[in-house]
């Protein structure tokens, strides 16, 4: 057996012995232990929410009161409810109270998703004080309609008093009503079982999905992920595993009562991830049980022995302290402590800073260029995607915009642009600094709703489409200021980009069917491949943050690819790039071309580089189309030369073509 | 004026800077022309001590700044236009350029200096109430430079101030280096277009992977070799 797998042996057997060793030390820290448990199987559901899809919630407690109160409700005498009594009652209840917070997880979510941030955090804020009033107030409902009074005195939620008893689970032989451990084997179960899946759900494709949208909402948009149905999916199961937290802890205790969902615990909930590491399975498990434990018994049985400590020094002072009602001192002194000292977490994953020069060896005075990009090194994959000459009329083009107007306020950023892509073609798009370049790029990419006109992608409306419903339909780009997931691995970062070739379900993520195992091997097959290709094969596993300058614009172009485009936006990739790079990127985009038969739409200021490449070449200015010809048509045009080329610009290029 | 001597920068155990000894003087334009993770960026980050050497010194005009706030060490003289532009992006145009001359004192001299940069760029003219955030990015790059111009420095840092403008734009940008030059400001320029860098300065460092491996006047740097086939993309 390996280290690893003895770890995992030794961790199963001790949390199997702990509740019998427990007992015959008489230390009656399990029920403690369990109630941690639950504590830290709400966490690892926020741990979705806010370390994986990166949406800070400040009302997660909500979720828990929802789960709670649905197995009360569903599960109780006091209530009149229909299930209680029969052995099964509670096996069922958890399942559906899980479903009803993962409904109210959808609900609540929905009209949240287009905020972000700051604003985010203020309506989750606003939710999670909202329910413990609505439970409270739902306790006694008159509704009265000019005398008539359909409802009259109906008790939905027990109100302050709460729901007291809730039925509990039955096995045969198992006693539940008076030993606690029977409920620490539940609850380890439920545990296990949770984090199994959630494991599973962060190696796949939604768990990525999650976490380009963490990154970066408008890149991962812009590479095929739908960021609604995704953080809606984040909301629903971060809500469906409180779902059977709630349910399992207010079966445990028999009572629950409004007071226990307040916000304090939304904030623990929140200390509890930050504390272990956002998005770290582990460090939230780290998290939670010392934030439990410390509360539960650490506090507790310290508190004894102050006071013993101060009886036997006589200080009066020390004799009646107690600590517990310091908790929150030492809970916000933690929390400050860990973020002065470890920021990212106990256990998260350390950023390391941008690695600049990172070997130690004496390089050589020539530097060696960028692995020139080979036409052998095209994954065949992509090859087999492209399309075939017969399969598509090369006079057709593939995109074509008519007319787009688009204003802001009262400029006009574009004027009735007109641009032709055909098929298998280069396209330069210059302009002055301003001229709305890449505003047109974000028309095209559903970025930004135009005023007027028609943009058609293969003969189809792009009219109303959502950006990743646009990469869906094959149009790819880049940004102008790279926009890649820093914090993902340079692979994963390929990966997202084939988000919107993949399948799985949620279901299939978690059982990982064959189907979905050979397609998620493919996929990463797939990404490896593309990433040999651009040259940045020996890197999969960096974060993209630590990649140099070139290796990011490159790895960009490779995410855009792994959507499997037809056309390919490339908004300045040789800015900020050194000659010899500059010469690497420029073949790639050539073979692009020439191998997979990809049309590129290319914004550029580096003039070698759009008159080397372009087959036409459009010229924008205050967003009017002032020239369209050929490079060489560009060149010698007036006002091309007077708005944008400039005559030293000429001098220079004229220059660098002696040197050549 | 400043001196850079044997700098060693870190970030983390990453050792980005390796000895960087380098000097500028007083109304010199001195560039600095290296691969991407060379140690260009870094080097000007030390400078004005938004990172700091573990070992070496960096001093300016006799004061030391390696010990000196990065507030302190912009009163000192010293602007720089940052790479990636880092305007402010919910502030207008003229309020970015208005924060460039916070740190002055000679309040009077702000308004010549205003129109001045507004008469280098007129498109920050056209823009003047729009906010930042909503520039293209070359007009970013313009304000950045702007900025930088209006706390009036004796030593002005470029990082890569060419990135991303219109080739008309790069030729005005190389004009405007030298005119402010001669106006009297000293300059160190970053560039990732170590052509033009090398044509408007008067000396040249090569970094690579955090040494100096080269310095010369830049003319005989734009004739040598290693800096032909390295850095200007010449076969």
């Amino acid at each position: 057996m390996t280290g690893p797998g003895v770890r995992a042996a030794a961790l199963v057997a001790a949390l199997l012995a702990y509740p019998f060793v427990d007992k015959a030390l008489g230390f009656q820290t399990v029920h403690a232990v369990s109630d941690g448990m639950i504590y830290v199987l709400l966490a690892l559901g926020l741990n979705i929410v806010v370390g994986y899809a990166g949406l800070l919630d400040l009302g997660y407690a909500a979720f828990f009161a929802i789960g709670a109160y649905a197995m009360g409700l569903l599960n109780s005498p006091v209530l009149g409810s229909p299930l209680y009594g029969y052995a099964w009652s509670f096996w069922l209840c958890i399942w559906l109270a899980a479903a009803v917070s993962a409904l109210l997880g959808v609900v609540i979510g929905a009209p949240t998703l287009r905020v972000r941030g700051d604003y985010l955090a203020i309506i989750t804020l606003g939710f999670g004080e909202i329910i413990p009033v609505a439970i409270r107030n739902l306790g006694d409902i008159t509704v009265d309609i000019g005398g008539w009074r359909p409802i009259e005195r109906l008790n939905l939620t027990g109100g302050e008093n709460g729901v007291n008893p809730i039925g509990r689970p039955y096995l045969p032989g198992v006693p539940f009503e008076t030993d606690p451990v029977p409920w620490y084997f539940l609850i380890l179960i439920i545990g296990a079982a949770s984090l199994w899946s959630m494991n599973r759900l962060r190696d796949s494709r939604l768990g990525r999905a999650w976490m380009a949208i963490r990154e970066d909402e408008t890149a991962a948009d812009c590479t095929g992920v739908n960021p609604i149905s995704t953080k809606l999916l984040a909301f629903a199961l971060g809500a469906s595993f409180s779902g059977f937290a709630g349910s399992v802890y207010a079966a445990k205790l028999q009572a629950i009562t409004p007071g226990a969902f307040e916000f304090q615990v939304s904030i623990m909930l929140l200390c509890m991830v930050v504390l272990g590491g956002a998005g770290s399975l582990k460090g939230v498990i780290l998290g939670g049980m010392l934030i439990t434990v410390f509360d539960r018994v650490v506090l507790t049985q310290t508190t004894f022995m102050v006071r013993a400590a101060g009886r036997a020094a006589g200080v009066a002072a020390l004799t009646t302290a107690d600590l517990t009602l310091w908790r929150w001192f030492f809970f916000g002194l933690g929390l400050v402590l860990v973020m002065l000292l470890r920021p990212e977490g106990l256990a998260g994953r350390r950023v390391r800073p941008v690695a600049v020069g990172a070997d130690d060896a004496d390089d050589p005075m020539v530097l060696e260029p960028p692995p020139a990009p080979r036409a052998e090194a095209i994954p065949r994959w992509l090859r087999d995607r492209a399309p075939r000459g017969a399969a598509t009329d090369p006079r057709a083009p593939i995109l074509d915009v008519r007319g787009v107007v688009k204003q802001f306020g009262g400029v006009v950023a574009l004027n009735e642009v007109d641009l032709l892509v055909p098929h298998g073609a280069i396209i330069g798009l210059i302009g002055p600094n301003g001229a709305g370049k890449t505003t047109f790029f974000n028309v095209v990419t559903g970025l930004i709703r135009p005023d007027g006109g028609r943009i058609m992608l293969a003969g189809a409306s792009l009219a109303g489409l959502r950006p990743n419903a646009i990469v869906a339909l094959g149009v790819a780009r880049t940004f102008q200021s790279i926009r890649l997931f820093p914090q993902m691995t340079v692979l994963e970062n390929v990966l997202v980009g084939e988000h919107c070739r993949l399948a799985a379900t949620v279901a299939g993520a978690v059982l990982r069917p064959p189907a979905v195992r050979a397609e998620e091997s493919r996929a990463r097959a797939r990404a490896h491949e593309l990433l040999a290709f651009t040259g940045l094969g020996d890197k999969a596993d960096e974060l993209a943050r630590n990649l140099p300058y070139g290796d990011q614009r490159r790895l960009e172009i490779g995410r855009a690819l792994a959507t499997e485009p037809r056309l390919l936006l490339l908004d300045e990739p040789t800015a900020g790039m050194n000659p010899r790079e500059t010469e690497a990127l420029t073949e790639l985009i050539g073979l692009l071309r020439r191998e997979l038969s990809l049309s590129v739409l290319l914004i550029e200021h580096d003039m070698e580089v759009v008159m080397g490449i372009s087959d036409r070449i459009t010229v924008l200015d205050y967003g009017t189309r002032i020239a369209e010809g050929t490079p060489a048509e560009i060149q010698r045009h007036p006002k091309v030369i007077e708005a944008y080329l400039g005559t030293g610009g000429e001098q220079d290029l004229a220059a660098r073509d002696r040197s050549r | 004026m400043l001196e850079l001597a044997d700098v060693h920068t870190y970030y983390g155990n990453i050792r980005a800077l390796r000895g960087v000894s380098l000097g500028v003087s007083t109304s010199e334009i001195v560039t600095l022309i290296g691969a991407n993770g060379a140690g260009k960026t870094t080097t000007l980050r030390t400078i004005l001590g938004t990172v700091r050497p573990r070992r070496g010194t960096v001093s300016f005009d006799g004061h030391r700044l390696d010990t000196l706030a990065t507030d302190r060490i912009v009163r000192l003289g010293i602007a720089q236009s940052p790479e990636g532009r880092r305007i402010f992006p919910r502030m207008t145009v003229l309020e970015n350029l208005e924060l460039g001359a916070f740190a002055r004192a000679d309040r009077a001299a702000i308004a010549p200096d205003l129109e001045r940069v507004l008469t280098l760029f007129p498109r920050l003219r056209e823009r003047t109430a729009q906010k930042g955030g909503t520039l293209s990015g070359g007009e970013q790059q313009m304000l950045a430079i702007g900025r930088a111009l209006m706390a009036r420095p004796t030593l002005l840092l470029l990082d890569e101030p060419s990135m991303g403008l219109s080739p008309i734009l790069v030729d005005t940008i190389f004009q405007i280096i030298r005119d402010i030059n001669r106006q009297g400001t000293t300059i160190l320029l970053v560039e990732q277009n170590a052509r033009m860098a090398l044509r408007v300065a008067h000396r040249g460092y090569v970094i690579q992977t955090g040494r100096i491996v080269l310095q010369d006047a830049a003319a005989e740097l734009l004739r040598s070799d290693v800096v032909r086939r390295s850095y200007l993309g010449e076969k």
